[in-house]
Order: C-alpha cells, then sequence, then structure tokens
C-alpha cells in the first residue's frame, strides 16, 4: 500500500514548525497542534524512551495541549527569565522517514540538531523526533504527538531545555 | 624569628544586635574556600546517596557521585546495602561503568579482577600473587566509613566519627516523617530522573531552594499559568491568593545542624491531599479518602500540616527534599566554586491511582526541573548572581531580611518571605568552616 503524502509534504510542514519556533512566532506555533495534542520530551535515563509514559515516569517536559499553549505563551514574556532576551535558535532537520498512514494519522520520524546561543553560550541539543500528524484542511497538517528523545545522558553541557525543540 | 599568621576573614558577619547578617562573598567564589568546604564540611557531614527503592533486589546497584567521591550504592547478595569507592584496588579503574544495574559481581576491565556484591575481591585473574595477600581485607572495593539509613533514605558519611545519621537529621525529621506517613504502603524514587548543571556556587541554589523571597518576583510567569489554570475550573486564582496570603501564613525554620525548611501556603495542589479543581473530579474522592485516613491515623492537626502546607526542606548541606507540588529529592553536587550538578527525582507512594500517579509527575514538569516553568528561572537568576559577584567589588551578600534576634541563627524561625533558614544554613557553614562544629561524637 502506498503512502498518500509525500516526503516533500511532510518535510515542507517539519520546516516550517521549525521556522516558527527558531522566529520565535511561538503562539503561531502552538496552533500547529492538535487539542488532543502530546509534546513530551523524555527523560534523559530511560531504558525505553519510544515507549516511556509521562503518566508513570518522570520526563524532562510533558505538554497536553493546555499547557505547549501556556509554554508558548509564557516564552514571549520578558518575566520568562530563562528565555530574557531571547535566544537564538536555530534547528536542523533531516533523516526525515515516513512511517505508516492509518486511521487518518501519519507517523513520522526525524533527526534533529537545534542550537541555542544565549550571549556567548552554544549549546547543542540533538536527538530524533516521533510525530504523529493528521492532515488538515489547509492542505497542511495538525501535530496531535511530537516526542522528542534526545541523544544525551544529562543536561550538564546544556543546564536547560527552555527552548521548544 | 616569627612567622606571620594571617588572621581567619570573617566569612559570615553576624550582628544581631544591628539586625545585620551577612556572608563574605568569597564564600560563593573562592578556589580555597572551596577547598576548604570539602575538608571541613563534604568530608564530616551525611550526603545523601540513594533511596531503598532505588536497590529493592540482591545485587541493584547504582553509580552515583557524593560529595566528590564516585560510589557504588548497592543491595549485597546478603540484602543490606553498601557503598563502595568505584575503584579497582589494583590500578584504580573504574570498575562499574553502568549507571544502574543488577549484578552478581564487578569485573575491572583492566586485569580483570573480581568483587563480589559485599565488596569482596574474589578474583585476581592470576596465580602468582602472594596466597594471603589480601589477608587484610585491604584489597576489597573501599567501602565508605558510614552507610545509615532514615526511613528508606540512605546517608553516607567519609567521617568514621560522625554522629549517627538520626542526631545528624535532627529537626529534619519531622520532614521526612510528614512525608514517609503520608502513605501506608511504600514511598518509591519514580522512574526518570533530570541532570543538570548551573553555573553558579551551589549554595545558592540551597538559599534558593527555600527561598519565599523571590517567589513573586521570579515565579510570576508560573503563578500566571497556575491562574489561568484555575480560574478556567471555576477557583479564585493563584495571583490574588499569593499577594494576599502568602506573606501571613506559614513560616520559615531553623532545624538544626544546618538544616532549614519553609513552611507555606501556594495553591499549585498536592497529590496529597489537597486536591484543585482543575484535577477534575476523578481524583478528588482519592484525596479525600487519603486525607480523611489521614486524620484517622494522626489528628486532623497534624494531618491538615501534611496535607495543605508546601514544605521545602534543606538538609545540610546540599539536599533538598521537597515536598510540595510532588515529593521531590534534589541533590546538589558542587563541581567547582562557580558550578554545580543536580539530580532530581519524584517520590511516590505505591498505593495511589494510575490518575493521581500521573498528576503527580505533571504537577512536577510544569514547575520543576530544566524544562520547567519554575526552576529553568530560578537556574536564570542562579547564573546572574555568580556573574555578578565575580566582577563587582562589592564584599558581603545580605541576609538580614525578618532577622528577629534569635540568639542561635540554627533554630531560628521567621517569615515564609524572611531569610531566617537561609541564616540556619549559614551559621551552621560557618561553625564547621571554623572547626568550631564537627559533627563528631563527642
Amino acid at each position: 500500500m502506498s503512502n498518500e503524502y509525500t516526503r516533500d509534504q511532510i518535510e515542507e510542514f517539519l520546516y516550517h514548525e521549525a521556522e516558527l519556533i527558531d522566529d520565535w512566532r511561538l503562539p503561531e506555533w502552538s496552533e500547529l497542534y492538535t487539542d488532543d495534542a502530546e509534546y513530551d520530551v523524555t527523560s534523559l535515563d530511560s531504558d525505553d524512551p519510544i515507549n516511556s509514559s509521562s503518566k508513570n515516569s518522570l520526563f524532562l517536559l510533558a505538554d497536553d495541549k493546555e499547557r505547549l499553549s501556556s509554554r508558548a505563551k509564557r516564552l514571549m514574556k520578558k518575566t520568562a527569565h530563562a528565555e530574557f532576551p531571547h535566544s537564538k535558535v536555530r534547528h536542523i532537520i533531516s533523516n526525515v522517514r515516513l512511517g505508516t498512514e492509518a486511521g487518518g494519522e501519519i507517523k513520522v520520524k526525524a533527526n534533529f540538531v537545534v542550537y541555542r546561543t544565549k550571549e556567548d553560550k552554544t549549546s547543542q541539543y540533538m536527538g530524533q523526533m516521533h510525530y504523529v500528524l493528521i492532515p488538515h484542511e489547509s492542505g497542511g497538517f495538525r501535530i496531535r504527538r511530537k516526542r522528542c528523545i534526545l541523544d544525551l545522558n544529562s543536561l550538564a553541557d546544556q543546564g536547560r531545555l527552555t527552548i521548544i525543540l | 624569628m616569627s612567622s606571620v599568621i594571617t588572621p581567619p576573614r570573617k566569612l559570615v558577619d553576624i550582628d544581631s544586635a544591628n539586625h545585620r547578617f551577612r556572608i563574605n562573598r568569597d564564600a560563593y567564589r573562592s578556589a580555597e574556600i572551596f577547598q576548604k568546604e570539602k575538608q571541613m564540611i563534604f568530608s564530616k557531614c551525611w550526603l545523601y546517596v540513594g533511596h531503598a527503592s532505588e536497590i529493592p533486589n540482591k545485587g541493584d546497584y547504582v553509580a552515583r557521585t557524593v560529595g566528590g567521591g564516585d560510589l557504588i550504592f548497592m543491595r549485597g547478595r546478603s540484602g543490606e546495602a553498601g557503598a563502595f569507592f568505584n575503584s579497582c584496588t589494583h590500578r584504580g579503574t573504574r570498575v562499574c561503568r553502568e549507571k544502574r544495574g543488577n549484578t552478581k559481581t564487578f569485573s575491572c576491565p583492566y586485569h580483570g579482577w573480581v568483587y563480589n556484591t559485599e565488596g569482596k575481591l574474589v578474583s585476581m585473574n592470576a596465580k602468582n600473587f602472594a596466597e594471603n595477600i589480601n589477608a587484610d581485607g585491604a584489597l576489597n572495593l573501599r567501602k565508605v566509613p558510614r552507610l545509615e539509613e532514615y526511613r528508606g533514605f540512605f546517608f553516607v558519611n567519609y567521617n568514621p566519627a560522625a554522629i549517627s545519621l538520626v542526631d545528624f537529621l535532627a529537626g529534619s525529621t519531622e520532614f521526612l516523617d510528614s512525608m514517609c506517613d503520608q502513605t501506608a504502603a511504600e514511598l518509591v524514587v519514580l522512574p526518570g530522573e533530570h541532570s543538570y548543571s548551573i553555573n553558579a556556587n551551589f549554595k545558592y541554589l540551597c538559599e534558593n531552594s527555600y527561598d519565599g523571597y523571590h517567589l513573586l518576583p521570579v515565579h510570576v510567569s508560573y503563578l500566571e499559568f497556575l491562574d489561568d489554570r484555575l480560574k478556567a475550573a471555576g477557583d479564585q486564582g493563584a495571583v490574588n491568593f499569593i499577594a494576599n496570603l502568602f506573606t501571613k501564613q506559614g513560616r520559615g525554620r531553623g532545624l538544626g545542624n544546618g538544616h532549614a525548611a519553609l513552611e507555606s501556603w501556594v495553591p499549585t495542589g498536592r497529590p496529597v491531599a489537597s486536591w484543585i479543581p482543575p484535577w477534575g473530579p476523578e481524583v478528588k474522592k482519592e484525596i479525600d479518602a487519603k486525607r480523611a485516613w489521614l486524620a484517622e491515623q494522626f489528628g486532623k492537626e497534624r494531618a491538615d500540616f501534611i496535607s495543605d502546607v508546601q514544605k521545602n526542606l534543606v538538609i545540610f548541606p546540599n539536599l533538598v527534599i521537597n515536598d510540595n507540588v510532588g515529593m521531590i529529592i534534589r541533590t546538589i553536587e558542587p563541581t567547582s566554586p562557580n558550578t554545580m550538578r543536580v539530580n532530581s527525582w519524584a517520590l511516590g507512594p505505591t498505593d495511589e491511582s494510575d490518575a493521581l500517579r500521573a498528576i503527580r509527575l505533571d504537577n512536577f514538569v510544569s514547575f520543576l526541573g530544566p524544562s520547567g516553568f519554575g526552576s529553568a528561572d530560578d537556574i536564570e537568576m542562579l547564573e546572574l548572581c555568580q556573574r555578578g559577584i565575580e566582577h563587582s567589588p562589592v564584599e558581603w551578600n545580605e541576609l538580614s531580611k525578618g532577622m528577629n534576634g534569635a540568639e542561635d541563627s540554627r533554630v531560628e524561625i521567621c517569615g515564609p518571605d524572611d531569610e531566617g533558614h537561609m541564616r540556619a544554613y549559614w551559621a551552621q557553614w560557618d561553625a564547621m568552616m571554623r572547626g568550631a562544629e564537627t559533627l563528631e561524637a563527642r
């Protein structure tokens, strides 16, 4: 069975999301998510990050739609001190692979490197993103699930994860 | 010939008559003081190593850095917990290279020496050593001099002559008890951890961990988030609550030996046993039942204390136990005068529903950790402080707020947004750095 969507279409969407984050258009970014969406970053010491659940183990970050919208809103405030002044953020996304399309959902995984520069310090966050996308009437997609699995054992170098991956 | 002796510098300046309490900024930035802290404090205090639930089975181990020591904390085949230096007695090789696991032995990767889970050397992988070379046991994995437990919390001490753990913990046991007593079942460390670094002296995080004064300025964006959530669920909100009540209820308390706690009221909800509307009706029954059980067990007053009061505890010198948005263990490992490594874990009782467990963890990550709406901004503050004191000619940090003439700062009681609990910490720090307090049995 062939997929209805091409890698080009999916990549275009992922690049669009990345651009919104890099440009600090975070309220627009949060609009890309469905009302039942989950955006999470697994614990760096998880034995099985793909299948782990934030409902029974401690994640770095586990947002539902309400909290990811709040995260976007908060990060735009001057009182979100950790991101004031805003750091420079750049997403590099590659190795995009389309998984199965079933029940109106498209599974996608991609590798990423995200650079964050705050003052003179640049940190790197690298890993794999696991998406569940659904087609949207606009011709694009919406994100039902985005799980980021970092290839890190700790945030000893980065110190914090305050930007959106 | 007379030698020149430098008079000891005053690092903590306590002026009770004038209600001033100041810390010389060298205490946060000097390499010499950092070395001295290792010797006078970290070699003498009980330091948290791990929780019983992390090594439930024989052969379970975790590898952990504690007060500069690279340790293996494990449950031996005998069932006893042990703590060993992670270093082969042959040439020094690190023998345990995984963070956690279960094993019958540790084999040194260099020459193949093998140790059992009691640390005993059971093979040297060669025949031509003297037969009784380990008769005195000196070639066994070196044990940390002391390992003791309080209700599942294990601590090590590098000083064989130290007072007992329970004596060291002094008044802080009240706070550990009020966590352990939340369930008739077990408290366990939940899977997952936060491990990150901060570019600031470790004591800045100790101070921050129970600082009520910073709540509004630093965390207003978290409180606005909480406010939106509470109001959406038909509640009164958080910002007004804090503005009106935070400074009027609760207190800071010195608990002896440098330990201190902040008791406060913040409407974050508490999985034991203070429900908030955004959590929904599903778990309300369970939380109400838990509260009723607590009242039955301990009387209403203690049940209310356990259920309602947000408790931020710092066990001197570097352990934070928070019983607030959830239950949190946070260790703060100094790595240089101006850097620290932080590790934290969530605790939960084994007898709660899946729904409440999920809420507990959700509450944790909403505020705490390197991606939380709260901790991340705290980290920024500490790094701004460190940066400031590295260049500024100002000599002292002020911790004078609410100073009320207590005779011994270590047991001072103050308002929730005062700095008395920090004075309790620093008075102990000062006594230990001067050698006036060694925490040894007399």
